[in-house]
């Protein structure tokens, strides 16, 4: 037999069993179900109503707010920027493209946090990245930042300072006036001393 | 990355162009490799040249181990790959029919077209036979329709079907192969007098 057939078929036996060796590759584009259940346990998904507060007032280029409850308590009532796109939508065809945003954020929120919960796994499995839940939802939102409470005295300053800026968001927020007190203003001399000489030219 | 279709890489109204490449570079290969030939072709079935079945297990061959590299290394995706539905009784019979019309006939059908790219006037007649072959299928198929769908398997691979991975059954695949490769050698050693072996 030809020499080169054997060496020829050698190659093919060792690309065969190469194949065997090589470690298996998972090629599905669906979540690990246990990656899944390890960001289901985990608080990072939630961003408070503050965090998205003060992302709306700064107008958060990264911000994008989608409001899962039913397409007429959006029309009641939503945040500012905020797009509808219900739960029951999730599951449509639409879902996918409807809600990709590179390396945006997208905040889910209801009137509380479970239905933006379930939002959060469904969008999760559909592969979306970069999600995150309202924490407490629209409730949460009418407690602290429109209807702030104020502390305690005995509160820190840390607590104090937040209240005033729900305070701010409030009035921001509800279309308040806010006057802001401001001291007689002094005049300013500016004096300038004349130069000496008149710049001449050089060499 | 691949399949290139499917994935809108090349425009779906390409295919049949890319067919027809395909076609035009399978039939030259077929014809330069001494598949016109019928004394070639039919000797498989009466042992006396085995090209047909090297030629066919090595395309087979290169093709398995081939598409399993290219989806290790992310060039095609062989879950997007069509297998086609298993019918099993259906596709025995079908075999045998294509058997006994090739030792008859003296061609498969993708060969004979080759032989009448070069003349042959044998084939032609083959090529007529095909489509009256084909004319009459077509004609009395309700007949046979229920046969025709019968034993549907699904799109399963032999390596599903008998719970073995694809790459264990592509290592056994080969396997079988070179063995056979060295059995049909030995038998053409011994059958053919004046055989001259192929120099590469």
């Amino acid at each position: 037999m030809n020499k080169n057939y054997i060496i020829l078929m050698g190659i093919l036996i060792l690309l065969a069993a190469g194949l065997l060796v090589l470690p298996l590759k998972n090629n599905s584009k669906q979540l690990d179900p246990e990656k899944l259940m390890w960001d289901i346990v985990q608080p990072t998904r939630y961003v408070s109503t503050d965090e998205v507060a003060k992302m709306i007032i700064e107008r958060d280029p990264l911000l994008v707010l989608v409001d899962v409850r039913p397409t007429e308590d959006f029309q009641a009532f939503s945040l500012p920027t905020a797009f509808s796109f219900p739960v029951d939508s999730l599951a449509t065809d639409d879902a996918i493209p409807a809600l990709t945003f590179d390396k945006r954020n997208l905040v889910l929120y209801s009137n509380d946090d479970l239905k933006s919960d379930q939002a959060w796994i469904i969008a999760k499995r559909l592969g979306l990245k970069n999600i995150y839940v309202l924490k407490g939802g629209l409730n949460r939102w009418i407690q602290t930042i429109i209807q702030p409470e104020a502390p305690a005295e005995s509160a820190s300053e840390a607590e104090f300072n937040l209240y005033a800026f729900r305070q701010g968001a409030s009035q921001y927020f509800t279309g308040g006036s806010i006057s802001i007190e401001q001291g007689p203003q002094a005049e300013v001399n500016v004096s300038r001393k004349k130069k000496a000489k008149a710049a001449e030219g050089g060499c | 990355m691949g399949p290139l279709i499917p994935q809108g890489i090349i425009p779906m109204g390409w295919d049949f162009v890319i067919a027809l490449l395909i076609g035009i570079a399978f039939g030259f290969v077929l014809e330069a490799s001494g598949f016109s030939s019928s004394r070639n072709i039919t000797g498989v079935f009466y042992g006396y040249n085995f090209v047909v079945l090297r030629v066919f297990f090595t395309a087979v061959v290169v093709a398995m181990i081939g598409l399993q590299y290219f989806d290790y290394f992310g060039w095609i995706d062989l879950n997007q790959i069509y297998v086609l539905p298993t019918y099993l009784s259906p596709m025995i019979v079908g075999a045998i029919i294509m058997g006994v019309g090739f030792i008859l006939g003296g061609f498969c059908p993708g060969t004979s077209y080759t032989a009448i790219a070069i003349g042959k006037i044998d084939a032609m007649v083959f090529t007529g036979g095909l489509f009256l072959g084909i004319f009459l299928f077509s004609e009395f198929f309700p007949f046979f329709e229920q046969f025709y769908y019968s034993g549907n398997m699904g799109n399963i691979t032999i390596g599903e079907f008998f719970g073995i991975s694809n790459t264990l059954f592509t290592l056994i695949f080969v396997v079988i192969a070179v063995v056979a490769f060295y059995v049909t050698w030995r038998i053409e050693l011994r059958v053919r007098k004046n055989m001259t072996q192929y120099k590469f």
